[in-house]
């Protein structure tokens, strides 16, 4: 009696239990047409098998849905941005706040140490320091616009008569003696 | 080894081995890669969400694989009611198309789409059986185990599936 395609097919995958497997592979020895349809049967699963869905479509969209769980899911690289942001920000502040007073108590304590060495100013400014004495300044608020105030009556008299004037001055309410 | 679902190390390592597994399985199913994907999230978001404990890691790539195989016959239920004639038509003209070119890329395209094709054909409970064996290393008890159905019923499965596919196959 031959062996039929359910045993077959057992066989194939490898599923068939002892006592049968050696009888079927005995019956296979001798019966040719249990051996082709054997054949037939393992190259429809060859078939059906290689049309298996490639590694290279499924390595994409596992990729792409892992990065939604990494997105979405995961949490510990969201707390871990989280930690690491709240570091900056917590030491960042005061580190500003120190660099600042820093700079101020440098800036201060150069002004301290050299402002006044004038030798110091020379050597940085030294066309300019020679220069800078009393003559060379002059007060521009005390210049004022010439007015009669700042001359004697004698000098507008005297001016006048230069200009070819005839001038003759008289007292208000006092008459000459006769 | 035990595994809890949302723990990330864990979740990476099942993620990493079961992934192309289901992919396969939801993929031969529903004949639709985009909708296999979709499939997968929603199965791998639910293994991840309900936070749940696996003695082994077969016990949660089992798990997942009957969450999504759930998901795939849904989805496949409602496409197929959603379906008007209209689309059927569509589809069917681009399936033959390229016969002419003989490249072998092409004919090993065009075999994967038949035998695809002639899968699709399968009844449902038959389609679950051949894909879990095909296209998965499981052997009879661990699909019965995941299928909660016997070890022979799935080797008659099995074989019913493979004679209906013999037969599709060997009309075109």
């Amino acid at each position: 009696m031959c062996v039929d395609d359910e045993l077959l097919n057992t066989y194939l995958d490898g599923e068939l239990q002892e006592p049968w497997r050696t009888q079927v592979q005995e019956h296979l020895g001798y019966c040719n047409a249990c051996r082709q349809r054997l054949e037939q049967l393992r190259a429809l699963h060859q078939k059906v098998a290689d049309a298996v869905l490639p590694d290279s479509e499924i390595s994409v969209r596992q990729e792409r849905v892992l990065q939604y769980f990494e997105k979405n899911r995961f949490s510990s690289s969201n707390k871990k941005m989280h930690i690491f942001r709240k570091k900056i920000q917590v030491r960042l502040v005061p580190a500003l706040i120190t660099s600042a007073a820093a700079f101020v108590v440098v800036f201060i304590g150069a002004f301290v140490l050299f402002g006044n060495n004038s030798q110091q100013g020379q050597e940085i400014l030294p066309g300019v320091a020679s220069q800078i004495d009393s003559a060379h300044i002059r007060q521009v608020t005390e210049v004022q616009q010439p007015s009669l105030d700042m001359f004697s009556l004698e000098q507008i008299v005297q001016h006048l008569d230069a200009m070819g004037y005839a001038v003759k001055l008289e007292v208000k309410a006092v008459t000459p003696l006769e | 080894m035990e595994i809890q679902s949302n723990d990330e190390r864990a979740f990476r390592q099942v993620y990493e081995q079961v992934f192309p597994i289901l992919m396969r399985v939801v993929y031969h199913v529903t004949n639709n890669q985009d909708l296999a994907e979709e499939i997968c999230q929603e199965a791998f978001i639910r293994f991840f969400d309900k936070g749940m404990e696996f003695a082994t890691l077969n016990d949660a790539k089992y798990w997942l694989i009957r969450v999504s195989k759930n998901l795939a016959i849904n989805q496949v239920k409602r496409k197929a009611r959603e379906m008007s004639m209209v689309d059927k038509l569509k589809k069917y003209p681009a399936t033959g198309a390229n016969h002419s070119d003989g490249s072998q890329v092409l004919m090993e395209k065009e075999t994967r789409k038949l035998v695809q094709e002639a899968i699709d054909q399968l009844p449902e409970k038959f389609r679950l059986v051949i894909v879990m064996k095909e296209y998965t290393d499981m052997d009879y008890k661990q699909i019965a185990q995941v299928l909660h159905i016997s070890e022979s019923n799935v080797k008659v499965r099995v074989y019913r599936a493979r004679k209906m596919l013999e037969s599709i196959l060997s009309q075109e």
